[in-house]
Order: C-alpha cells, then sequence, then structure tokens
C-alpha cells in the first residue's frame, strides 16, 4: 500500500505550484482564470470562480483539501490513517468556533448553517442539530456529548468561568493541537525523523506564534500564555516555551530561541514577520520531506502541508483580484500569510 | 411488478396563503414526491422561495419541541383530526416563541440540576477530602489568611491539566502541592506570592481549577467541618427537592398545551419539507412541483377541488427523456415479495423505466440457496428457526421460511436428509454420484442466467434511449451474440457428436462477429488520442472476452457448494463412526448444527453475490431515485 500511497503522493506533488505560477495567476486576464485554476487541479475553485462571494472560496478551498485528503487516505490503515483523517477535522474545529459564535451573536440557524463548512465524508458533528441549539451553554453541552467531548470539556469550563470568546477559541486550539501531537507520537516512533521534523515545524511554528500573539498582541501573564500554548518534545520545547514565556519583549525571546531558529529571525522586528519566516520554514521542511526517500505517510502529510499554503496564496491572489487590488500588493501579501490563517 | 409505476410531473399554483394547506393536502394524498422546479417557462417566473422562513419557523419549533418532550416525556400518543387545517407563518412563529419560553425555562431548571447534581457529587469528595485536609500537618487558619504574604488556594482541577499547571505556575513563583485524587479531579493546594496571585487566576480558570470552599469553621475548629458538611448537603438535598417540585410544575403547567403544539407542528411538516427540495412562487402566489403516479391524477384534482373550489391551478407532464434520471421509482410489490425489496435495494434502486429485478431476484436466489444447500433435514430446521424467530426478523423472516422450503425441495431432488444419503430415493440425482452431471447443470444455469440479464439490459438501454449501446456494446446485443457464439463453440468442441462439430464454424463466425462489433464500438466511443483509445479498445474488449467467462464459470460454486454440503456431512459422519454411541449422537448433532450455521450462512452470502455481481452488474444501475412521497410525522414509515 505504501508504494500506491507514494505513487499517488508524486502524482499530486505536480499540482504544487511554484513562485511563477502565482505570477501568472495574478497577471491572468479574468477569462483565462478558470481554466488556470482548472489545469493546476482545482476544478472546485475553477467552477466558483465567478462567485464573488469569499466564504463561498473558503469552503471551496477545504472542499479541495478535503477531496485530495480523501484520496491519500484511501490505503491507509491504523494510526497513519486516524492522524489523517484527525488532521482534517481541525476544519470541523472551525466550525465549532462558527457555531459558537453564531450562538453568542444570536445568529439564525440557517444562515449559521450556510457559513459552516461542509466537511463530507470527514463529518462527524450533526450541525443540523446543533445549529438549533438556544445558546452557548445547550450548544457546549451538546458539543459535550459529541465526538469532540474532550476538547469542548476543557474550553467549556474555561468559558464558563471568564465568558470570555477569546479564551474559548484559545482552548479549543490548543486542545486541537494536543491531540494532533499526541497522534503523531506514534508515527514518529515508527516512520522516524521525517515525520518529526514535519511536526517539529508545524508545532514550533503554532507555538511561538501563538506566545508572540498572546503575550504582547493580547498581553497575557507569562503563566497563561504558556498554559495555552501547545505541550511540546520538538525544538521549541515546553521548558524552553517556559522560559520564552517569561521574557518581556519580542526582542528578547528572539535572542534566547534556539540557535537555528535565531539566525532564522535575524533582523526581525514585527511579529508578523516571525509568522512569515516560520511559514516558510516550515515549508522548506514539508518540501525537503516531500522529494526525500521518507515514509508514504510523511510524504503524504508533507504534501497536505504544502498543498495548504498555496491554496492558502491563491485564495489571496483571487480575493485580491475581486477586490481590485494592485498586482504588486497582492505579491507582498503573498509572502506574509500566516501560518494557520486557514 | 417489473417496472416503476408511469408517473406525471405535477406543478401546483396557488395563493401563498394556502401553501401550508396544500402542502397538508398533498401529505394526506400520500403519493406526491416533491421535486425541483425545472429552470424554465414561468417556473422562472417564480423566482422568490415564500417557504422558506416557514421552514425555518418549523425547524426551530421542532428542535425546541423534541428537546422539550425529551425532558418533559411522557407525552400520549398523537392524534390528528382528518380536518385539522395547517399553521400559518403567524401562528408557527407564535408557537416558536411560546416552545423558546418552555424550553429555555425548562433548560434553566435543567442547568440548575446538573448543577445541583454537580455539587452533590462534590461534597461527597470534599467528605473524603476534609478528612485529609484535617490532618495535613499546617494550621490551616494560619494558611488560609486573606492578610498574609502568601496566597494559599485549595482546590481540584482536572488531572491531566496537572502537571501544565504545575509547569505554568512556577512561572509566577507558585507551587502546586497534591494531596488527594478522586476519579479524574486531583486536589491540591496552590501557594505562591500574593502580589501575583492575579497572574494566575487566568491560568486556573483555564485548567478548570474549583475552588473547596473551606468554611470558616474549618479554619478555627477543624472538627466543626463535619457538621458544616452535614447542613451543606441538605441544603444541596433541599434545592434538589424544590427543583423537582419546580420540573414537575413546569410538566403539569405546559403539558396542556404541549399536546397541541405537537399537533401543529406535525401539520407544519409537510409544507417545511416540501420547502427543503423547493416551493418557488412570487407576490401572492406560489407554487409546488413533484411527481405522483398517473392512475392517481384524477383523484389529486378531485382532492384539491373539494379543498379549494377552484382557488388553484394544476398543471400536468409526462416527463421528458432527459429527466429520466430525476425521475423517482415507485413499484407496487404483492405483500409475499415484499421481504425480498430490501435485498434488492441494498444493492441499489432501479432507475425509472428501468427493469426491476425483485421478481426473478427472489426466485433466483431461492433456487440459487436451494441448489447449493439441498437438504430435507437442514432445510426444515431453518424453516422451523426462521418460523420461531417470526415476530424478531419481521417480514425478513419469510425469506428464511422459503429459502428453508426450497433447501427441503431439492434436498427430495438429491435424496438428502441430514446428509443421510441412504434414507430415501433421489427423486432427481445425488450430487456426489453425479458430480460432472451437477457442474453441467450449474454453467447451464448460469449461461441462461447471463443470456437473460444480457437481454434485460438491451431492453433497458433501449428504453433508456441509449439505442447504440444496446446494439453495440458488450452488454448489448453484440455482446450476447459474442456470448452466444463462444458458448456454441465451447458446446461443439467439447461434444464428439457430428451434429455438434456443424455447429462449430457458424458459432465462431457468431463469436468473432460480435466482439469485433464491440471492438468497433470501443473505438467509437473512446474520447482519446490514438494511442490511449487503441489501448482502451484493447483492453476492454479483452474484458469483454474474460468477464463474460468468468462469470459464467462463476456458476459452478453452485454445483461445488451441492457437493461440498455432501462431503461436510461425510466427514461428520466418519468423525461420529470412530465414537461410541453416545459420542457418535453428540457428534451427529453438533456436526449439523456446523453445517446449518457455517455452511448455510456461506452459502446465503454466496448466492447472493451470484445475484449481484453476475446479474446486478450487467443490466441494473443501481443509480435510481426512491419514491418518497410527502407524508404527516406519524405515517412516514408505511412508505
Amino acid at each position: 500500500m505504501s508504494a500506491y500511497l507514494n505513487t499517488r503522493v508524486s502524482l499530486f506533488s505536480g499540482r504544487l505550484w511554484q513562485n511563477g505560477d502565482f505570477d501568472a495567476l495574478i497577471g491572468s486576464p479574468d477569462a483565462d482564470i478558470a481554466d488556470t485554476l482548472s489545469d493546476r487541479g482545482l476544478p472546485q475553485l475553477a467552477a466558483g470562480y465567478n462567485n464573488q462571494d469569499p466564504l463561498s472560496l473558503e469552503q471551496r478551498i477545504i472542499a479541495e483539501i478535503l477531496d485530495e485528503t480523501r484520496v491519500l487516505i484511501r490505503p491507509l490503515t491504523g494510526d497513519a490513517r486516524n492522524f489523517l483523517i484527525y488532521w482534517t477535522e481541525r476544519f470541523e474545529i472551525s466550525n465549532v468556533k462558527t457555531l459558537l459564535r453564531g450562538k453568542m451573536t444570536g445568529e439564525k440557524p440557517a444562515a449559521l448553517l450556510a457559513r459552516l463548512t461542509p466537511m463530507g465524508a470527514f463529518s462527524r458533528l450533526d450541525v443540523q442539530d446543533l445549529v438549533h441549539a438556544e445558546d452557548v451553554t445547550e450548544l457546549l453541552r451538546r458539543l459535550e456529548a459529541g465526538p469532540y467531548a474532550g476538547i469542548v470539556r476543557q474550553a467549556r469550563r474555561a468559558f464558563e468561568d471568564s465568558h470570555d470568546p477569546f479564551i474559548l477559541d484559545a482552548a479549543l486550539d490548543r486542545g486541537y493541537y494536543e491531540g494532533l501531537a499526541r497522534r503523531a507520537q506514534p508515527l514518529e516512533n515508527a516512520v522516524g525523523s521525517a515525520f518529526r521534523r514535519l511536526m517539529g515545524s508545524l508545532i514550533d511554528c503554532i507555538n511561538l506564534v501563538w506566545l508572540l500573539r498572546y503575550r504582547f498582541n493580547y498581553n497575557l501573564p507569562p503563566a497563561q500564555v504558556y498554559f495555552l500554548l501547545v505541550a511540546s518534545h520538538y525544538g521549541l520545547s515546553s521548558s524552553r516555551l517556559r522560559q520564552l514565556a517569561a521574557l518581556g519583549s519580542l526582542d528578547e525571546i528572539l535572542i534566547a530561541l534556539p540557535d537555528g531558529l535565531r539566525r532564522e529571525m535575524n533582523g526581525v522586528t514585527e511579529i508578523h514577520e516571525v509568522f512569515a519566516r516560520m511559514d516558510r520554514m516550515a515549508a522548506d521542511v514539508a518540501g525537503k520531506v516531500l522529494h526525500s526517500g521518507a515514509g508514504a505517510i510523511a510524504r503524504a502529510f508533507a504534501f497536505l502541508i504544502l498543498r495548504e499554503r498555496d491554496l492558502r496564496s491563491v485564495r489571496a491572489v483571487l480575493r485580491g483580484r475581486h477586490l481590485g487590488l494592485p498586482m504588486g500588493d497582492i505579491k507582498q501579501a503573498l509572502q506574509r500569510m500566516p501560518e494557520g490563517a486557514l | 411488478m417489473f417496472r416503476a409505476e408511469p408517473l406525471l410531473k405535477i406543478r401546483l399554483l396557488m395563493l401563498a396563503t394556502e401553501a401550508p394547506d396544500a402542502a397538508l393536502e398533498l401529505a394526506r394524498f400520500g403519493l406526491f414526491n416533491p421535486a425541483e422546479h425545472a429552470h424554465s417557462g414561468y417556473d422562472q417566473a417564480f423566482d422568490e422561495s415564500p417557504a422558506e422562513a416557514y421552514r425555518e419557523a418549523w425547524l426551530q419549533a421542532e428542535s425546541r419541541l423534541s428537546k422539550v418532550v425529551e425532558q418533559c416525556g411522557g407525552l400520549g400518543e398523537l392524534v390528528i383530526p382528518a380536518d385539522a387545517a395547517a399553521p400559518s407563518l403567524a401562528d408557527l412563529l407564535e408557537l416558536n416563541d411560546w416552545l423558546k419560553e418552555v424550553w429555555t425555562t425548562c433548560l434553566g431548571e435543567h442547568e440548575a440540576e446538573m448543577r445541583t447534581q454537580d455539587d452533590q457529587r462534590h461534597l461527597e469528595a470534599l467528605e473524603e477530602t476534609l478528612e485529609k485536609l484535617e490532618r495535613l500537618n499546617v494550621d490551616i487558619a494560619q494558611l488560609l489568611r486573606q492578610d498574609g504574604l502568601l496566597a494559599v488556594n485549595i482546590g481540584s482541577l482536572p488531572v491531566i491539566s496537572l502537571k501544565r499547571v504545575t509547569d505554568a505556575l512556577s512561572i509566577t513563583g507558585f507551587l502546586v502541592s497534591t494531596f488527594d485524587q478522586h476519579n479524574e479531579q486531583v486536589y491540591a493546594v496552590i501557594a505562591g506570592p500574593r502580589e501575583r496571585e492575579a497572574e494566575v487566576r487566568g491560568v486556573l480558570s483555564q485548567a478548570g481549577w474549583r475552588e473547596l470552599p473551606v468554611p470558616l469553621e474549618l479554619r478555627t475548629h477543624p472538627q466543626a467541618a463535619r457538621a458544616w458538611l452535614i447542613e451543606e448537603r441538605k441544603r444541596v438535598e433541599e434545592r434538589a427537592g424544590v427543583q423537582c417540585k419546580v420540573m414537575d410544575n413546569l410538566r403539569g403547567q405546559y403539558r396542556p398545551r404541549m399536546d397541541e403544539a405537537r399537533l401543529r407542528v406535525a401539520l407544519a411538516r409537510p409544507l417545511a419539507e416540501a420547502a427543503l427540495v423547493g416551493v418557488r412562487g412570487k407576490g401572492g402566489l406560489a407554487g409546488v412541483a413533484g411527481w405522483i403516479p398517473r392512475r392517481r391524477v384524477d383523484a389529486l384534482r378531485a382532492l384539491l377541488e373539494e379543498r379549494f373550489h377552484g382557488r388553484y391551478l394544476l398543471d400536468v407532464a409526462v416527463p421528458e427523456a432527459h429527466e429520466a434520471a430525476k425521475v423517482p421509482s415507485l413499484v407496487r410489490y404483492p405483500g409475499w415479495l415484499q421481504p425480498f425489496v430490501p435485498l434488492v435495494k441494498s444493492y441499489g434502486v432501479p432507475r425509472y423505466g428501468e427493469f426491476d429485478p425483485t421478481l426473478p431476484f427472489a426466485f433466483t436466489y431461492l433456487l440459487l440457496f436451494g441448489a447449493m444447500f439441498g437438504d430435507i433435514g437442514h432445510g426444515a430446521v431453518i424453516l422451523v428457526l426462521a418460523a420461531a424467530l417470526y415476530r424478531r426478523l419481521g417480514r425478513m423472516a419469510w425469506i428464511g421460511i422459503a429459502a428453508g422450503a426450497v433447501s427441503m425441495l431439492f434436498g427430495l431432488f438429491y435424496g438428502s436428509i441430514f446428509g443421510y444419503e441412504d434414507v430415501i430415493e433421489p427423486v432427481w440425482m445425488s450430487p456426489l454420484h453425479n458430480p460432472i452431471h451437477v457442474l453441467t447443470v450449474a454453467v447451464s444455469f448460469g449461461v441462461g442466467f447471463i443470456i437473460l440479464t444480457l437481454l434485460v439490459n438491451v431492453r433497458n438501454k433501449f428504453t433508456a434511449g441509449h439505442v447504440s449501446e444496446a446494439l453495440f456494446d458488450s452488454t448489448g446485443i453484440a455482446g450476447l451474440v459474442f456470448y452466444l457464439g463462444a458458448v456454441g463453440s465451447v458446446v461443439s468442441l467439447a461434444n464428439a457428436s457430428e451434429s455438434a462439430a456443424k455447429l462449430a464454424n457458424p458459432a465462431a463466425v457468431l463469436a468473432v462477429l460480435g466482439i469485433v462489433t464491440v471492438a468497433i464500438f470501443k473505438w467509437v466511443e473512446t474520447r482519446a488520442g490514438w494511442g490511449e483509445r487503441a489501448l482502451v479498445t484493447a483492453i476492454e474488449t479483452l474484458e469483454t472476452g474474460i468477464n463474460l467467462f468468468a462469470n459464467t464459470l462463476s456458476f459452478m460454486r453452485v454445483a461445488a457448494f451441492s457437493l461440498n454440503h455432501v462431503a461436510l456431512a461425510l466427514a461428520v459422519f466418519t468423525l461420529a463412526n470412530g465414537l461410541s454411541t453416545a459420542g457418535h449422537w453428540f457428534t451427529i448433532a453438533l456436526g449439523n448444527v456446523v453445517i446449518i450455521v457455517l455452511e448455510g450462512g456461506i452459502v446465503a452470502i454466496q448466492a447472493l453475490r451470484l445475484m449481484y455481481y453476475e446479474g446486478f452488474s450487467r443490466f441494473f444501475s443501481g443509480d435510481g431515485r426512491e419514491f418518497v412521497p410527502l407524508r404527516l410525522e406519524l405515517e412516514r414509515n408505511k412508505v
């Protein structure tokens, strides 16, 4: 089965975008966009190009990702299969957040349903039932009786104390990524360093970005910042994160990073630059794993990371075009796409 | 019985205010399957969705009602009067508001009940915890002083958060010391510098920290804690009692209107369900589209006339060829055939106009089962068991009864009873003594079966307007000609008689003619470059021959299983004959149970497999739409 998956990943990797492809997309006349997208294996985006609803664009992008993930999952069994299925569940966690925010603002069920991302075969939530919850408390109780009970339970306790939507979102995100790291562990042991590097770049990026955001954008105290990060045994280990959280400025944190990361962050003065550099580093790692002889699941995961990064950029280009932004601005935006923006 | 009933597409236009009643009448009519509106003609002009708000309100009301019923429970059977009218949108909105009020009240009480239960559990844990707290070697009064330099918190948190909290709090100089654990909650003392206490609140809140309400008495007189706990428990129990009374009162208060609410929600369901497919409208008009059986058009007209007295427009049309895939299939089966319908539908629903295979399936399935598992004794056991389990299995038991009867019939043909071949004379033949004959009969049956499926496919293709496929495809006339030619050639080669030899050449010509026609058709149909076209044509033509050959040989398993049945019985007898009298009969009994359960199950699956893969896959697309009529809630299962 790994031969099949390897072949499939190699075939899919031909769909990845090069920088020149984005330039071509930015400069293409409107009439050619649908064909360009279709040629790059994005039929759903091509079909919906003329629909200017940005949410619809978002949903189509996720549908493309889910379609490709479904193909990659087909030959997998056991831990590898569970891992990739769980990887898709972050879109459903986004749906959970949308539901919660919708309930907080008293949004109508039909409008709320339209904003949710259709998960197709990956769906685990009964959204038809959940949208009819009367309020956040009832919704959280219902979610707690569902497949995301573990993640939601922690979030509910935190929310009941604070009634702060930010706390709710942060608790859900942390719960999700800790679950991901837990599911990755058997694969790291079985597949080896390639998979570990992928997970390391992903979790380090998330942790550093969250740490900076919570510490300096939301001004949370160090202990709380540390608590909201994902428990990690990668480059930015938990003990290192504890030290970093206690520091008082961006410069101090960047200096205290491990050597490799510190070199990459050379010259960075703004938090968004950290996002961009970490994102690029994660993409480099994924690119190397994809083109190496690593295990099939590692290559499949690397492809999915890169594919998602590409699609975020495609989304930026399409939105920029819909808004009539100058080409230069769109190109600049492409270099700033933060990790986890989907 | 062999094909779906002829349907007509109707479009019913009415006043938008009467749409709920019209949908209700269509639901009572019981044979209206809602469908999307066409994108042409006046359907295009009806660009509003007048029932959307109605559906939205109904969905909310239905959701609230089911939650309230779940909480309150105990509501009786709902009776829907024959002359009851559907609620208007305003009625539904008013009902929805009332249900919201009821549910909010219920939810509040329910939440309070849950909190009380939580408190009760907490107190139970606290009782044991305080015992340990009393034994702590510290001056608690001193420890919990609000004006000390040390901020101390005593409480519990989920055990999975403990390490993370300990690490996080260490940043602010706080220490965590655990002293007890109950299930997934760990009890701990958290202490650190008071000036940094505010910094840890966020972490504790996020970690699910629950402060232990250590009573003042405990701080000064630890022995008073027991009395405090008893008081606290009494207070929580009283609160629980009050909440029960409140819930009972609420049930009593709301129940009279709940029945009415259930009735209204049920009466509103038809329009809400129809709106899911699409109720279109413009101004004060609304329209629904859908399918009804041709034989019931006049009855529907009469019904609408009686109810709306001309305030409607019913447009009836025959489905056009391009709509065939969208037309649902409504097939009426006689009662005795009903048990076999789920087995056919588990493969797929026949398309509208397609041959419905349920009747031939029922006969062939039973025939194959009987042929593979022919034994009077075993068949009788299956028959009796299926009859005994009738209540549990429902209609499906009839399949077991019929399979048992056919197995008995074949047992009579084979002269086999509980594996004994020498008790009665076979009416036809014993498979064990005539294996070649049995194989020949099985393969001949397979040839006949495949010819039948090819003919059915040709008929289906003609009906669907796919004439070229019906004539030239591998499962069309050309495929059939090839198959007949190939079978003729094989028969003539296998038979030494002179008349058979004369058949060889014409049969071979027929086979070549058929396969060449199929190849040409594949070439013409493939849209690709020359190389790919050649490859596809070669592979698909080859596949035609291999498939038909393999499918025919597949029927050898019918003979193989009939032999297998005897062989298994012989194995049991051999084992039994080596034992004493008691062991002999025990082995015979046990062996027969194994044969019935194991071989019976395998044969049932093999017969189904033959039907699905050698039969259905050749002519039955199975992608049809089931006719799902609009119905009132309580009748939903009676489709």
